[in-house]
């Protein structure tokens, strides 16, 4: 008789250690495959995230660029004279003083570049993001607080426009949502979202048309209306550009793309902060960037930059869940080491007599031992197969525990810092958790380590005895 | 190269002494030397604590003597290894039965080697309706008849036999004595049993005491 046909009498004719190894074989190789999953869709969720908030270029002006220009501009005006180059205007005093002024054509991206980049192949889509205008506000009230500075403000609010106001980078950080109405739709012309404070203060409902002129001549610029197609709630303060009530994240208002330019009088002029170019796959990205570089336009002008800062973030969110996962995969070794060889030490325990009387019959230690090992490999794998299973669903579990714990720990790191400015809330919605057959390899063959390792450090001390020790010790 | 020895001797003690490593001064075996041979039965007596079941411990390759020597045909037991002279060179019957539980009796006697096993638990008076019963639902002399068709199935010269009718009421006693006796004089085995009975003592051929770890006395029957 050989051992492997001892070690199958040996489980189907003593079950009840047979099942116990069982079960605590499909608790650890779910509990393993697990911490493998969970890292698994750390990463696969970040690839998504990626793609849903953060796979995007934006555009923005340069800075050395921008005062390179003025220099060239101040050169081109004859000095102590005034006059206009590339929207550059100098002005000179009689009292000796001069003015440099831009307007919005020197500062703004230029809408022509932003449609040059977004027919690079692999741009799913391109936003245009006006500068903060501050606008006055005709037939309603902005929000105030009377124990803020308002001396240097102008007393109005801040609305800014969306080409899509989907891609606006509060919206697309998860900062704002609408709670009731929608979000501007590209192409619509004299329409707004306001915040839910602004709506319950002046009691505005969707469909009220809001009146703005410009703040700089309340009393007789035109007056432009755009209709409430949205109200939004902030899950997070929306950071304010300057000091001042105009640009609390109350007083802010969304338009359509061209709106800020007429309300502040500018109409024709419009000035254009950045542009978010999204990419329709997050694998091609470097690709992407490549290709758009090529783009004939003036680059000195631009900075192009990968993202805007959610992906750091959310990666740092993301590393800490891999770290938990790891982690739950040392524990889950450690712990399983433990208890295995704790199992074979109480089942080695109970087959003293056993070991005893095989040696005196001259079965090898090697033998016994292997015949021990067969059995639980046999087991394992029995547990192993249950396992695959039960893996899922305890994959998908732990992975939202995990989930939620890396949220909480987010939450309590960015509540330790004090600062005006709050992060945007980087919510994980749902984890993505699939089971390769890298992972059932790499748990199978953990299983069948453990196993080992268990069996052979259990069997130390009876398998160093002599056989008449052992039988001394039986009778 | 096997040292010189008698044609007829098939196990051979040689200058044996033993004792256990925490107590030194006290000998269980004093300078025993000693001659089996086959067809044979030998019954070993002595007062217990007399070092009669070390010997025997010793003769199977359960254990080793401190100083002197076991040798099976002329040849050192130690030199191709223990598990082998267990295997090959002996077979053991324990007081105890020592069963492994969660096999039958057909296969407890497969565990002893290649041997016919409904042949020899026939032979040994288990009846075919108890071949594949569970161990523990055999009565104490079945199990003891088992343990002997175990040692029976073994290829091996040698029987080595520890208390084997201990545990057993006198009839039965009487059945193992039996076939142990067939063992050695149709089966030509050399049959060596430690025991306190009388009855296993008068059925042998060869009567050896031991006391205080000597042999004391040799009868030949």
């Amino acid at each position: 008789m050989n051992v492997v046909q001892r070690g199958l009498r040996s489980i189907i004719r003593k079950p009840v250690k047979s099942i116990l190894l069982l079960l605590v074989v499909v608790v650890i190789s779910s509990f393993f495959m697990a911490g493998l999953a969970g890292q698994s869709a750390s990463i696969k969720t970040q690839d998504a995230t990626r793609q849903a908030v953060g796979a995007t270029f934006r555009l923005e002006g340069n800075e050395a660029n921008r005062h390179k220009r003025l220099d060239e501009a101040a050169k081109k005006i004859s000095e102590g004279e005034d006059g206009t180059y590339n929207g550059v205007i100098f002005k000179h005093f009689a009292d000796g003083s001069s003015m440099v002024k831009t307007d919005n054509s020197f500062e703004t991206i230029k809408p022509e570049d932003a449609e040059k980049i977004a027919q690079v192949d692999g741009i799913e889509e391109y936003n245009l993001i006006t500068v903060s205008t501050v606008v006055n506000p005709v037939n309603f009230k902005r929000i105030e607080d009377s124990d803020v500075d308002q001396s240097n403000d102008l007393g109005g609010v801040n609305i800014r426009g969306n080409r899509i106001m989907e891609m606006d980078m509060d919206v697309s950080a998860g900062k704002i949502e609408i709670v009731d109405g929608r979000m501007i739709q590209e192409n619509e012309t004299n329409v707004c979202v306001i915040s839910e404070e602004l709506a319950q203060f002046n009691q505005i409902t969707l469909g009220a048309e809001l009146q703005f002129n410009n703040v700089k001549d309340k009393e007789n610029s035109r007056i432009y209306s755009a209709k409430v197609v949205g109200i939004y709630k902030t899950t997070q303060k929306i950071k304010p550009v300057m000091s001042g009530d105009s640009y609390r994240s109350e007083n802010t208002i969304f338009t359509d793309l061209h709106f800020p330019e007429k309300a502040s009088g500018e109409e024709g002029n419009p000035l254009f902060q950045y542009a978010i170019f999204r990419v329709d796959d997050v694998r091609a990205y470097d690709r992407i960037k490549a290709e758009i570089e090529k783009a004939d336009i003036d680059w000195e002008r631009y900075d192009l930059i990968d993202s805007d800062g959610n992906i750091k973030s959310m990666a740092e969110n993301f590393n800490d869940m891999e770290k938990m996962s790891k982690m739950l995969l040392v524990l889950v070794s450690a712990a399983s080491f433990l208890i295995l060889v704790l199992i074979f030490l109480f089942w080695m325990k109970n087959r003293t007599q056993e070991i005893g009387i095989l040696m005196a019959l001259g079965e090898s230690k090697k033998r016994i031992w292997l015949q021990f090992l067969t059995e639980a490999l046999l087991i394992g794998s029995i547990g192993f197969v249950l396992s695959l299973g039960v893996s899922p669903l305890l994959s998908n579990a732990t992975a939202s525990y995990l989930a939620r714990q890396t949220q909480e720990q987010a939450a309590a790191d960015a509540g330790s810092v004090s600062t005006d400015y709050v992060a945007p809330e980087l919510t994980i919605q749902d984890t993505e958790i699939s089971i390769t057959g890298n992972m059932v390899a790499i748990d199978a063959g953990v299983i069948a380590g453990l196993l080992a390792f268990s069996v052979t450090i259990a069997g130390i001390t009876i398998m160093r005895k002599k056989p008449k020790e052992i039988l001394s010790e039986m009778s | 190269m096997p040292e010189k020895y008698d044609e007829k001797t098939i196990l051979e003690v040689r200058k044996v002494n033993y004792h256990y490593k925490a107590n030194r001064d006290k000998k269980i075996l004093d300078n025993i030397s000693y001659c089996f041979e086959e067809e044979n039965v030998y019954a070993i007596l002595g007062p217990s604590g007399s070092g009669k079941t070390t010997f025997l411990s010793l003769l199977a390759g359960l254990d080793v003597p401190v100083t002197g020597k076991i040798l099976y045909k002329g040849e050192d037991i130690q030199k191709e290894g223990l598990n082998h002279h267990r295997k090959e060179n002996v077979s053991l019957v324990f007081q105890s039965y020592n069963l492994i539980d969660y096999l039958t009796p057909k296969e407890n006697v497969m565990l002893g080697g290649k041997e016919n096993p409904e042949k020899l638990l026939a032979a040994v008076g288990i009846s075919e309706g108890d071949w594949n019963r569970k161990i523990l639902q055999l009565s104490g002399g079945q199990q003891q008849r088992v343990a002997i068709a175990r040692a029976l199935a073994s290829p091996a010269k040698v029987l080595l036999a520890d208390e084997p009718t201990g545990n057993l009421d006198e009839e039965i006693a009487e059945e193992i004595i039996e076939i142990l006796r067939k063992s050695a004089h149709d089966l030509g085995k050399c049959v060596i049993v430690v025991t306190h009975s009388k009855a296993v003592a008068d059925a042998a051929d060869m009567v050896i005491k031991i006391n205080s770890g000597k042999i004391e006395e040799i009868k030949n029957f």
